[in-house]
């Protein structure tokens, strides 16, 4: 695509964001959600074949739904409280609705049938951006409507979502849909623990975001989208290979990886505020996503996958992919737990 | 007294003497059995100079030998009770025996370990003279178990025949179920009374006595071949016929119905025990007298009469008249044997044949044998003043006029009747009529060594009764007033019985064989109990715990219910939930179905 079209696009995308993230006006959230799908759609289409078509449209439609869910809400807030701010605290209805839009965008169970859908039908760099920039601007709204948000509603959507993100993801092989399944338990978790607190979900956010964007990023790397190309990561670029291993256990919620710290820390709230039974849950479920997070390394770090003679002898030209910022991303994305006292900044 | 004691110690002594003799291989002559018959006869006539000391002085007596051990507070001796039950029993049992050795100096005769046969045989005796004569349980026991034993070693004394291994283990599974009931009872005894010796026993009188009792009736069911453990007695016909004679007619079976005499300071006062053995009893001889009524074999319908008069004993204890039922054994001991000897003249002399439809004619042939038949049955069935009748009419004559179940009462009296009626086939089908046997054997009864037990023991059918009922000390009162229909009943059910049958056989002799109805069945099969506890039984039982082994545990619960189910789950549950049809018409919907259940769920319930 055009480089002048790219920037301009890329700043809309995250002038939207930052717009949603910043404003004290209803309105302007609104406009800044909008701002946001529009822009993301060229991106979503880098290429131009019926699949991508069709992944674009799903995600407009639902996120244009969404978006009216969510003028739906302000609209029901403004005629029960007369006001547009967004430090006031919404009204009941409002936040229910507020609530399913933003669960809507992103994309929640039961409204998570568009995810792997989408996330297959896009290049893996689109779907980076769809899998971690998209989940801030939705995450920030619920963040400031939290103390007002539903419990019944918000846990039931937690719950189906990290129970839809397990068993989703064992019936997969193509790397974009185990990646979708896996931001949809996650989200779960997020929200699950916006309930208690917030903080907690956005340290979940950013560590999740941190972990995807590794992943992904690995992915762009050797262009794989399915577990068999990842197979033979061993032979085009074996240092990789133990840097998945690392970078998948941690997405799995395995200490002493980053990936531990969100689950420990919400575990922790939720206990604190005596529920057992949901955490007991969610940890039993998260068990499925580490199990199809454990099969991907099996087939590519553990062991040397079964592939036909010609493929275990690549011969490659030098690389000119960048590699961007992969190896912070790395260390980040597995060695931070030893920071956890540092949290203790947030009380 | 010093001569009661010695000549009692001295008659054991002399039972014992043959054994060690041929143990340690004294004895070089080769009539061992000769010499061991002889024995017993002198044991007899030595046991008799107690007999007639204690019927004169009328004292008990016990003799405490040997302090085997003492068991923190009780105290295990050799120790014999010499008191009215085992005084009178010692010279019968040994004139029997005497009496069956001789025949089987006959029977026996070309049997090349006769030797062998004999030291079974007085094995036997001697253990059974130790049951008799214990005082305390754990010699009893020692008795107990040594009949058992000796009796599984002579029904499978010609053990090359499949079957007759099969009697001897079912004899041995069945009085094992017995001894457990035993083994109850020595425990509670221990337990609670602090002692195996009957005198303390008897003294501390205790007055929950239904668990010990009930552990006695269960020795006595599994011993005596009560109505329920009682299939091994007529299986035990394997055996040659004087060990039928000795041990199934005679001594050994009665061995449960004694212990439950030597018990009767405790069973007289305890009711819910006596009311059971008085149905059991009843039970046992009905049933066994109608499976006795179609059998074919002569010796089994013998084993089948023992049973019955098992079970009449049983119902003498029950109604609480143990003298009566010792009285019955004592008697029963002479006809019985001399019955089974008699089957074994007939058998021996129509070469092993034991079907009585092969028999016919035999009162021409055989008239000793004849004679002592007819007179033995005669006493069987209680023809007034022969021996049967000084004790099984007065058994009667008790039943009906105490205050007892009058339904046991009933059931009695039709297998009194029955009685006659299978005496009577016997008499009919072998000794009457014309011939069924071929013609080319030679037949008689000339010999001393059979002819003379048999007529020792005629002689003792016919006047033991009389001698003994008027000779022993009265330890109950008799019924002396009864009214005359009562007194007749006996007499009348038996002259029934007797008359029935030999008309229903004179007048069936002609007829052609139907197939049979169902009672016959029921008979012939002797009530369907051995197809059904034999076979039955331990097949569903190994097939339930094959099924809880095997499906139940290997398959459920330790493959099934976690690992198998929760991958299934696991799988179904992903497939469900990760194919999606892709149409976003489906979608919305979803969507609209949730938005519109959550605005009503949360905003109006």
């Amino acid at each position: 695509m055009n480089p002048f079209a790219l920037i301009i696009i890329m700043l809309t995308v995250v002038l939207g964001t930052l717009i949603v993230m910043t404003s004290s006006h209803w309105l302007m959230v609104w406009i800044g959600f909008e701002m946001n799908m529009l822009a993301i759609i060229p991106i979503l289409m880098k290429k131009y074949n019926p699949r991508s078509m069709e992944a674009c449209t799903k995600y407009f439609l639902t996120q244009a739904t969404a978006s009216m869910l969510l003028m739906l809400a302000i609209t029901i807030n403004l005629v029960h409280s007369g006001q547009w701010s967004t430090m006031k605290p919404l009204d009941p209805t409002a936040s229910i609705v507020m609530t399913l839009a933003m669960a809507m965008k992103l994309g929640l169970a039961p409204f998570h049938f568009w995810v792997p859908e989408v996330a297959q039908g896009i290049q893996l760099s689109s779907g980076l951006i769809l899998l971690t920039w998209q989940k801030l601007a939705p995450m920030s709204i619920l963040y400031q409507i939290s103390p007002t948000i539903n419990p019944t509603l918000i846990l039931t959507l937690s719950i189906l979502s990290v129970a839809v993100g397990g068993w989703g993801g064992l019936n997969q092989t193509q790397l974009r849909k185990i990646m979708a399944y896996s931001s949809i338990a996650h989200m779960g978790w997020m929200t699950a623990a916006m309930m208690f607190s917030p903080m907690m979900a956005l340290l979940n956010l950013t560590v999740y975001i941190v972990l995807t964007t590794t992943t992904l990023v690995m992915f762009m790397m050797n262009s794989t989208t399915t577990t068999l190309s990842l197979s033979h990561t061993w032979n085009k670029t074996p240092l990789l290979t133990t840097a998945i291993l690392a970078t998948l256990l941690s997405l799995g919620g395995l200490p002493p990886l980053s990936g531990f710290l969100p689950k420990w820390m919400i575990i922790q709230e939720l206990t604190k505020n005596d529920n057992i039974i949901l955490p007991t849950f969610m940890v039993i479920m998260a068990l499925l996503n580490l199990f199809f997070y454990m099969r991907l390394t099996y087939s590519t770090s553990l062991t040397t996958f079964p592939s036909t003679n010609n493929m275990k002898l690549k011969w490659q030209l030098n690389p000119i992919k960048t590699t961007t910022y992969l190896p912070p991303l790395i260390i980040l994305s597995t060695l931070i737990l030893p920071l956890s006292p540092m949290l203790i900044l947030l009380e | 007294m010093n001569l009661f004691t010695s000549s009692m110690l001295l008659t054991l002594l002399i039972l014992i003497v043959p054994v060690m003799a041929s143990n340690f291989n004294i004895y070089t002559k080769n009539s061992y059995p000769n010499y061991v018959k002889t024995m017993v006869s002198y044991a007899f006539m030595t046991s008799l100079i107690p007999t007639i000391i204690f019927i004169q002085s009328g004292q008990d007596m016990v003799i405490s030998n040997w302090h085997w051990m003492t068991i923190q507070t009780m105290k295990l001796t050799l120790s014999f009770k010499l008191d009215y039950f085992s005084m009178i029993f010692m010279p019968v049992a040994l004139f029997v025996t005497w009496s069956i050795m001789e025949f089987s100096l006959w029977y026996m005769h070309s049997d090349p370990n006769i030797n062998r046969f004999f030291k079974y045989l007085l094995m036997f005796l001697i253990t059974m003279m130790i049951l008799v004569t214990a005082n305390n349980l754990f010699q009893l026991f020692i008795g107990w178990e040594g009949v058992g034993i000796m009796s599984f070693m002579l029904i499978g004394w010609w053990f090359g025949r499949a079957d007759a291994n099969t009697a001897a283990l079912q004899a041995i599974l069945y009085n094992r179920i017995g001894d457990v009931g035993l083994l109850m009872a020595m425990a509670w005894f221990l337990f609670n009374l602090n002692t195996w010796e009957l005198q303390q026993i008897f003294l501390l009188n205790p007055t929950n006595t239904n668990l010990p009792l009930a552990g006695l009736l269960l020795a006595a069911t599994g011993k005596s071949a009560q109505f329920g453990l009682h299939p091994w007695l007529p299986s035990a016909m394997e055996g040659p016929t004087p060990v039928s004679a000795l041990l199934h007619s005679s001594t050994m079976v009665v061995a449960g119905i004694f212990l439950l005499i030597r018990f009767y300071p405790l069973t007289e006062n305890n009711k819910t025990i006596q009311t059971t053995m008085l149905c059991l009893g009843a039970v046992t001889t009905l049933f066994t007298a109608i499976c006795a009524l179609t059998q074919n074999d002569i010796k089994k319908i013998v084993a089948f009469s023992t049973s019955s008069q098992l079970g009449l004993m049983m119902v003498t204890v029950g109604i609480n008249q143990p003298h009566l039922a010792f009285l019955h054994i004592c008697t029963h001991a002479f006809f019985k044997a001399m019955l089974f000897m008699c089957s074994g003249s007939i058998i021996h002399s129509l070469s092993d044949e034991q079907d009585i439809r092969k028999m016919g004619g035999l009162y021409k042939t055989l008239p000793f044998t004849t004679t002592a038949l007819i007179a033995g049955s005669l006493a069987l069935t209680g023809t007034p003043f022969l021996t049967g009748f000084y004790s099984k009419d007065l058994i009667i004559e008790s039943i009906n006029t105490s205050y007892t179940n009058a339904w046991a009462l009933m059931l009695t009296l039709i297998a009194t009747s029955l009685t006659a009626v299978y005496s009577t086939r016997i008499i009919y089908f072998a000794l009457m009529g014309q011939p069924r046997f071929p013609t080319f054997i030679l037949i008689n009864e000339n010999n001393p060594l059979l002819i003379n037990p048999i007529k020792r023991l005629l002689v003792g059918s016919i006047f033991a009764g009389f001698l003994i009922s008027n000779n022993i000390t009265p330890m109950t009162i008799p019924q002396m007033t009864m009214p005359t229909h009562l007194k007749m009943t006996a007499i009348a059910v038996t002259l029934l019985g007797f008359i029935v049958a030999l008309e229903l056989n004179l007048a069936t002799q002609n007829l052609k064989f139907k197939s049979p109805s169902n009672s016959t069945k029921f008979s012939t099969l002797l009530g369907y109990f051995p197809t059904t506890m034999h076979r039955l039984q331990p097949f569903l039982n190994l097939l339930a715990s094959q099924k809880v082994a095997s499906m139940v545990l290997d398959l459920t619960w330790l493959e099934n219910i976690l690992p198998k189910s929760i991958s299934t789950f696991q799988m179904n549950t992903s497939m469900m939930i990760s194919t999606q049809k892709g149409q976003i018409k489906l979608y919305f919907l979803s969507f609209l179905i949730t938005l519109a259940l959550t605005l009503l769920a949360l905003k109006f319930v």
